[in-house]
């Protein structure tokens, strides 16, 4: 598995990226014309074949129609790589499917779990930051960059229940995973910001101390406030603050290959297909434009 | 049992309102938190939303019976549910088989054999209707209300297990003379 430095050496700018789930191509059209990558959740393009859970072929066959004309990564929700026990075999196979399929540049996924025990939360739990947690999370991204011939990232969730005792800082548990196993990050600009909000993170502090160079691709979204919390709900377009912390933070990350907008599919009604367009050339006239600027 | 282990059983355990958890200071913080309240409406949130993405019919009918959201609950509490919308909404609906309402049994049977058959699996299934199957389904489409129970019959209809999935109703009698 090659690590995250050698397989982009002599990438120039970030690629612009975003998320498609299917099922809309006059979406897809409009977007290939836009991004340099889709985001593929293979989580979201389940479907089942005589209690085999499968890639739903029909949307497959929407990636593959467009693969020449964009790259492809893989973009985990349900692994569950921190579970206690045991990871989600079902998406593993899942992830096998799409690697049969198409050549990935990488596939990432949250460091979180979302099964305990066989038992699915419902939502993703944030890990505590231990040396047990870390010393179980490393261990399976070492068997995931054996298992995959690509780079894998891991994504930092938002954490809304208190803080756990912790023996780490939060940029400290990420530094500790990627010095140890060598896997690069996906940094959640709008996750931070929920953190901000929620838990009073320092969004400074935090930057100064992790290791930006493992930074490969950053993830921008916007969502909602209620109830007194922000929440990770990526139904809208980024706000203003988000962009301003993603432009300082292309800024700063040397090795930043991607910058990936999302939005759920669930989304796209609410939103409309000129708003997403009109997002991501926004982004790449911002975002992206800072690393040209260097 | 680790430390982790303890902590991810406790926030399953309160995230599916089953009980106090033992001792740790960590999860009785976690306990009466307004985060815990936040983190279980987003997670039943999601479960309602996907259902309702699959299984059109009942929920639109448990909406109307003002149950659904309750149900869901009731279901995601009791449950271990599935990270899969499929797998999720087959349960769901499957949890519905006993309930007291027979209209509610048997559009969520007529649900969950439409879902077995997209995914292939071969299941024969016979629903008992109080009434016609077709007036019932138009008028939860619609949002018109539903055709009233018919005294003294009863529809039956079978789904065959084998593809192709063919649909046979039958009206019977259910007349006794003394």
């Amino acid at each position: 598995m090659p690590g995250f430095e050698a397989a982009f050496g002599g990438w120039p700018v970030p690629a612009l990226a975003t998320t498609y789930e299917g099922g809309d191509p006059a979406l897809l059209e409009r977007l290939v014309q836009l991004v340099d990558l889709l985001e593929i959740a293979p989580d979201t393009i389940v479907g089942s074949e005589r209690g085999q859970y499968i890639l739903r072929p029909e949307v497959l066959d929407e990636y593959a129609s467009v693969s020449s004309r964009v790259g492809l990564i893989a973009h985990g929700i349900g692994l569950s790589i921190g579970s206690f026990d045991q990871w989600n075999h079902d998406y593993l196979r899942l992830l096998d499917e799409l690697f049969a399929r198409f050549d990935l540049q990488w596939h990432s996924e949250h460091l979180a779990c979302t099964v305990v025990a066989g038992e699915s939360l419902g939502t993703m739990l944030s890990m505590p930051r231990t040396q047990e947690a870390l010393d179980l999370v490393s261990r399976r991204v070492e068997l995931l960059q054996k298992l995959y011939p690509v780079p894998f990232l891991l994504e930092h969730v938002i954490q809304l229940l208190p803080d756990a005792p912790a023996e780490f800082t939060p940029a400290g548990f990420l530094n500790a995973i990627t010095s140890r196993t060598g896997c690069g990050l996906v940094l959640d600009v709008y996750n931070l910001e929920c953190d901000a909000h929620n838990q009073g993170l320092h969004i400074p502090a935090f930057l100064d101390e992790l290791n930006l160079a493992a930074v490969v691709e950053m993830h921008l979204a916007g969502g909602v406030q209620y109830e007194g919390f922000q929440l990770d709900i990526h139904s809208s377009i980024t706000r203003e603050s988000t962009v301003t912390l993603a432009c300082e933070i292309v800024r700063r990350a040397p090795n930043l290959r991607a910058v990936t907008f999302e939005y759920l599919k669930e989304a796209v009604g609410l939103l409309g297909h000129d708003a997403i367009c009109g997002e991501l050339q926004r982004l790449r006239q911002t975002v992206l434009r800072q690393a040209v600027l260097q | 049992m680790t430390q982790l282990e303890l902590q991810q059983r406790g926030v399953l355990n309160l995230l599916k309102c089953r009980g106090t958890p033992p001792g740790d200071p960590w999860l009785r913080l976690v306990e009466g938190s307004r985060e815990l309240a936040m983190l279980r409406k987003i997670a039943i949130w999601w479960r309602t939303f996907q259902i309702e993405a699959q299984c059109r019919q009942t929920s639109r009918l448990l909406k109307r019976l003002g149950s659904f959201e309750a149900l869901v609950t009731d279901y995601f509490n009791r449950n271990a549910t599935s990270p899969f919308i499929e797998e999720l909404s087959r349960s769901f609906l499957r949890s519905l088989e006993k309930h007291n309402d027979p209209v509610v049994r048997a559009v969520s049977q007529l649900e969950y054999a439409a879902l077995n058959a997209q995914a292939r699996l071969p299941e024969a299934s016979e629903i008992l209707w109080d009434r016609h199957p077709d007036l019932v389904c138009r008028a939860i489409e619609s949002g018109a209300e539903l055709p009233p129970a018919e005294p003294d019959c009863l529809y039956r209809l079978r789904i065959s297990g084998s593809q192709p999935f063919t649909l046979t109703c039958t009206r019977e009698s259910t007349f006794e003379v003394s």
